[in-house]
């Protein structure tokens, strides 16, 4: 059972964000086109879509290579991705001529350390759940 | 060395390995220890964690603004 490991791995890791994406579509649509929010959601939801579960799978891949050097915890290892994805997100949202809503943009000191905590979360129960699934843990 | 005395030898060597794997057998029955080892209860969650929940939770009760952030990052 030790092949493709980093396919596995990378299956495991895209698994969660693939799933949440469906709340989150369905949270914007709705905010969108049923309460009419003034915000182009559809600009930037190819973020969550595409770069995101990618970066999630990719991320796994790092940690089942790096585990044995590292002795880093798969909770901490994922609470590291938000410092990647949040700098790249305001990149693509600012190349894409995204607004950022006023109330978005003055919760954005707090929503940095909600990631990281949502992040721990997720990878250490969620992600380490399918790991060991997979037989990769 | 003749041929005779080759396959004593040889003989002799076999009957040392096989013996020596005869004795190979199981000490103590194992199956008392894995059965509690699966009635033990499983780890639970650390207070870290609890703590680190009860943070998260106040925060998105606090300042919701940081739900859509949020969500664009997940």
């Amino acid at each position: 059972m030790n092949q493709h490991i980093y396919l596995r791995a990378y299956m495991a890791g895209i698994v969660v964000p693939t799933i949440f994406l469906l709340v989150v579509a369905t949270v914007f649509t709705i905010a969108r086109y049923v309460y009419n929010i003034p915000v182009p959601v559809e600009r930037v939801i190819v973020f969550p879509m595409a770069v995101v579960p990618n970066a999630w799978g990719l991320w796994n891949i790092l940690f089942i290579t790096l585990r044995s050097r590292l002795r880093l915890s798969i909770g901490l290892h994922g609470a590291l991705l938000p410092i990647l994805l949040a700098p790249l997100g305001i990149v693509v949202a600012s190349l894409l001529n995204f607004p950022i809503p006023n109330f978005a943009a003055h919760a954005l000191p707090i929503a940095g350390p909600v990631a990281l905590i949502v992040y721990y979360f997720a990878w250490k129960y969620l992600v380490g759940f399918l790991n060991r699934v997979q037989q990769i843990a | 060395m003749s041929n005779e005395e080759n396959d004593k030898e040889m003989k002799e060597l076999l009957k040392q390995t096989i013996a020596t794997v005869n004795d190979a057998g199981l000490r103590r029955d194992l199956w008392p220890q894995m059965l509690q080892k699966l009635s033990q209860p499983p780890a639970g969650v650390p207070w870290f964690d609890w703590v680190l929940a009860a943070i998260l939770s106040a925060v998105l009760v606090f300042f919701p603004g940081s739900i859509p952030a949020l969500l664009y990052q997940l």
